[in-house]
């Protein structure tokens, strides 16, 4: 082989291999509470526990909130913006942040809202008819 | 509801399905007619093909009628629309679904199809139009919904809503059952951007399938080189569809959601970039066909690739595994298996066939120098590929993510932006040699003196730049750098070339728009500020340095990113503008229950700027009494250095209003409960006095004596007192005139004071006494709060420079597409007239 096909094959491996490197450490896993306190950016799908209080403070210009991850536990949510508009809609939660003690800190969130291009269960289309 | 109803739907399936046959039909002909070059097959092929697209267009109409009669009995009319819908939306919502989406791109498709008829020369007429024709006879098979038992081939457009929800109770109870009202259209999508950002898609989406049948005609008739000519203009046009919907995209995102952008990564949106870097690669490679032979492999590659780019991201989006990693969302209409089957055949056919045939394309015969048009094109073009791959790999990542862990969220966003800017540095300069040596040969010395200029006026923009944008970031600056050199060295081509001869400009100018974006792009996203008071920066200055801790004693790492504003109380944000809530105005009918509030922006010298009016409105497609969805649309100031862009986050106004829901659920829940007794607030005062309270201002304006016709016959008193009650937040004014009352009955004298009701506050009035010695009287009003908060707004601003650049960029690149659209078209016809 010419040696100008070793090193475009080299090139091309060292490319490929520090992209997939790197790809790997910018993707991260769907996690628990429990797990997300020994990571940093942790992805924790959930809940909202609607049983408990919730709200945005103008004080500490934070709103706070219950979540149940998908193992069950409830911890105490923080994210430092308003509540989004449609939070109490949202059918899962998925929360992104650090857990500290017994608190997540999210810096972001992602809401998954039952939309209308989702089948939702029908008992949302009933009103259709009452109305 | 029309008698014809059903009636209608089965013909929009049948006509779908005659669709189907014909396309089946004419590709058996078109497949003949290729083998066997054989012009009648080919004829016959064609008239089906044009009767395949008559049936779908029919199918379409049937489908616009149900929509505009508001046939609710059918799912997606249900779904996507209601009666209250504008007419121009209820059009919109044709392709505002996925079944309708699909239709739509069929008949582009099709459009384009009878373009290859009447153009396209032997040999490639009929294998060009036989690969046409199964593209669309995959894409017809997503909207044809047969059923066989428990298994549905497609998802019908025409379905009903008992078809699509057979277990709902009251479809049960009634099977037909016809709903009264539809839910409606998303509000975010009534925009008029988004009305033509689906159609202009559909068309780069139909127009890139072209190049890709061209490529695999060429590899069928091993015609390897002919083909460029007639497949450049359509894959320029597909180009120019595509970024012209990408910028529609961007700018309704920007201009319309709370994430402050104009692109996001989101797997959508690299749904549409991905095949244009593709196509941009394959544009690159078909430029340099005639001269180099490396170029005449990587075209048919590139060719084959942005339409397996287009078919795997539309396998991507409309499959559902995206599902967790969009913020859009998704149907799973169990089109899996036939996106998946439709994926593998044409990458499959796509690559088989290149592979198959690789041996025989024509190879270099010599090794090309670096200093050539062709190396640095070439090299372009493998620029795009390796942006284009890692762009799908990181969409990727529900799929590809596994190989790392069981449960893969999607990449941080660093990860497209670090991988991005490097290739972009290394493009924009491959753009400006290329550019130098594509209309002139050089060597290495005197492209040196030739750039010397550039470089000089480059490193002057990059320097002034540095200053005056406090630039301090080393990457950053090779990053302008690059960026600047793309603008300054091409704008010199561009200069050189409309002296000799304008038509030749489009290429360059496209790279003076790359250059425009890249430099616009770092400016506006890194260098995007949140405008902020001093006591909040301040805050954030010392959360940085990790002094503040909360309560529990912890270190607070989240920053303020939000401004308070009082109602009327300036505020001095980024030592810059003097910002005031002046209120918020619900007359504005454009959305039911919207505010449009206003923001009003001073320079420090107390000179007026502007007003913003953003505004948040009850998303009617998801609210109902019980909950209402409130959404926000930003206000953006458009200038040519910056944007201010702002949307209100929290109101005391909305915050109101929830908790009157909250108090309406509390009391449906518990009615039987009673509803506590209201604390009247009293005011005194005189005739021509005011007083405020709970946001509101009182004046008494003058009395009124009462007519007497309605009163009891022993009044001995009636008079009512005329009262403005102006409400501060809203500039609302109310006059209202409570009455007040004495009458004698059986030697008693009693006091009649009916209350009056302002409903829109939730208040109620009562003119309760009269003092005459102090010519006073006395007001008790329900419903104001105790403690009364002052109106306030939670406003999110950002300052965002040089937006303008990116769009003059973008339209830069539009324009020299579209140069460069006619005058290969132009080729191409001169190639047919001999």
């Amino acid at each position: 082989m010419k040696p100008k096909v070793i090193l475009g094959i080299v090139a091309i491996v060292a490319f490929t291999s520090l992209l997939m490197y790197n790809f790997g450490e910018s993707i991260s896993t769907y996690t628990d509470f429990d797990t997300a306190s020994k990571m940093n950016g942790a992805h924790v799908p959930g809940t909202w526990d609607n049983t408990q209080d919730y709200g945005f403070s103008k004080e500490t210009m934070q709103f706070t909130f219950f979540m149940k991850d998908e193992s069950g536990n409830v911890r105490k949510v923080v994210y430092p913006r308003p509540k989004p508009n449609n939070f109490e809609d949202a059918d899962r939660l998925v929360v992104i942040g650090e857990m500290r003690e017994n608190v997540f800190y999210a810096n972001e969130m992602l809401m998954k809202c039952p939309s209308k291009y989702n089948n939702a269960d029908p008992s949302e289309y009933t009103k259709a008819s009452e109305s | 509801m029309s008698e014809y109803g059903p009636v209608t739907g089965i013909v929009g399936k049948l006509l779908i399905t005659l669709s189907f046959l014909f396309c089946l039909l004419s590709l058996i002909y078109y497949f003949i007619a290729a083998k066997n070059d054989d012009d009648k097959k080919l004829k016959i092929g064609n008239w089906l093909f044009v009767i395949k697209g008559l049936f779908m267009i029919a199918a379409s109409a049937v489908l616009v009628m149900l929509l505009f009669q508001h046939q609710f009995q059918y799912y997606y009319v249900f779904n996507y629309t209601s009666l209250d819908l504008a007419p121009k939306y209820l059009w919109s919502a044709f392709y505002g679904g996925q079944e309708g989406s699909f239709m739509i791109w069929i008949i582009f498709s099709w459009i384009a199809g009878l373009g290859l008829i009447k153009w396209t020369r032997a040999p490639y007429k009929a294998p060009v139009l036989f690969f046409l024709g199964l593209t669309q006879l995959f894409l017809i098979s997503m909207v044809v919904g047969w059923r066989f038992g428990d298994f549905t081939f497609g998802a019908s457009p025409f379905r009903t809503i008992a078809e699509e929800m057979p277990n709902a109770p009251f479809i049960q109870a009634n099977p037909d059952f016809v709903p009264n009202d539809g839910t409606g259209l998303n509000d975010l999508l009534k925009s008029p951007w988004m009305m033509i950002h689906p159609p202009i898609l559909f068309i780069g989406f139909a127009m890139m399938t072209i190049p890709y049948c061209f490529a695999m005609a060429a590899l069928w008739k091993r015609k390897y080189n002919e083909w460029v000519t007639p497949a450049l203009p359509w894959t320029l046009g597909s180009n120019l569809a595509l970024l012209t919907a990408i910028f529609l995209g961007g700018y309704w995102a920007y201009v319309t959601l709370s994430f402050g952008g104009f692109w996001a990564w989101d797997p959508v949106e690299n749904a549409s970039l991905v095949p244009w870097l593709f196509g941009t690669a394959g544009i690159h490679t078909m430029i340099i066909q005639r001269k180099s032979s490396i170029a005449q492999k990587s075209s048919l590659l590139f060719a084959i690739l942005a339409y397996i780019a287009i078919v795997y991201e539309t396998f991507l989006t409309k499959s559902g595994i995206l599902a967790d990693s969009s913020v859009h969302s998704f149907t799973d209409l169990g089109l899996y298996n036939q996106l998946l089957a439709f994926m593998l055949v044409i990458a499959g056919l796509g690559l088989g066939m290149f592979a198959w045939r690789y041996k025989e394309l024509p190879s270099p015969k010599k090794e090309s120098k670096v200093l050539t048009r062709e190396f640095m094109t070439f090299t372009g073009a493998i620029m795009l590929l390796v942006l284009g791959l890692v762009i799908i790999l990181g969409t990727s990542s529900p799929i590809l993510g596994l190989l790392f862990n069981e449960n893969p969220t999607p990449p941080e966003i660093s990860f497209y932006n670090n991988w991005s800017m490097p290739i972009a540095i290394v493009m924009a300069f491959l753009t400006v040699i290329g550019q130098y040596l594509f209309w002139k040969k050089y060597d290495l010395e005197s492209l040196a003196t030739a750039l010397i200029y550039p470089l000089m006026l480059t490193s002057i923009l990059t320097i002034s730049a540095v200053i005056m944008g406090d630039v301090r970031n080393a990457y950053y600056m090779l990053f302008l750098f690059a960026g600047f050199f793309a603008i300054v060295g091409n704008s010199w081509v561009v200069g050189r070339l409309a002296i000799q001869n304008p038509k030749l400009i489009g290429g360059s100018l496209t790279h003076v728009g790359f250059g425009l974006l890249l430099v616009g792009i770092l400016a506006s996203s890194a260098y995007n500020r949140p405008l902020l008071d001093k006591n909040t920066e301040n805050y954030n200055a010392s959360v940085k340095r990790g002094e503040i801790n909360d309560e529990q004693g912890f270190k607070v790492s989240q920053t303020v990113d939000m401004l308070e504003l009082k109602l009327n109380v300036p505020k001095v944000i980024n030592n810059q503008y003097i910002v005031t809530y002046e209120g918020y105005d619900l007359s504005s009918q454009n959305r039911p229950g919207q505010q449009t509030y206003k923001i009003r922006f001073d320079n420090l010298e107390g000179k007026f700027l502007y007003y913003l009016y953003p505004e948040v409105y009850p998303m009617l497609t998801t609210s109902n009494a019980q909950n209402v969805n409130w959404s926000v649309d930003p206000d953006v100031r458009t200038g040519f250095l910056s944007d201010i862009y702002l949307y209100v986050a929290g109101s005391s106004f909305v915050e109101a209003r929830n908790e009157e829901v909250e108090k309406r659920k509390v009391l449906q829940t518990a009615s039987d409960t009673e509803e506590e007794q209201a604390e009247a607030q009293v005011i005194e005062f005189q005739r021509g006095e005011s007083k405020k309270i709970g946001g509101f201002q009182f004046s008494f304006i003058n009395f009124i004596q009462a007519d007497t016709t309605n009163l009891p016959p022993n009044t001995s008193i009636g008079i009512r007192a005329q009262i403005e009650v102006y409400h501060e937040a809203s500039g609302e004014i109310n006059i209202i005139e409570p009455l007040f009352a004495v009458f004698n009955e059986e030697g008693n004298s009693y006091v009649m004071s009916p209350p009056v009701n302002l409903p829109n506050h939730d208040l109620s009035f009562q003119f309760s006494k009269v003092n005459p010695e102090k010519s006073s009287i006395e007001l008790s009003i329900f419903g104001l709060d105790e403690v009364y908060e002052e109106d306030w707004v939670l406003v999110i601003a950002e300052k965002k420079p040089f937006i303008s650049v990116v769009w003059s960029g973008t339209f830069l690149l539009m324009g020299g597409f579209t140069l460069s659209i006619f005058r290969h078209w132009r080729r191409e016809k001169d190639k047919q007239k001999e």
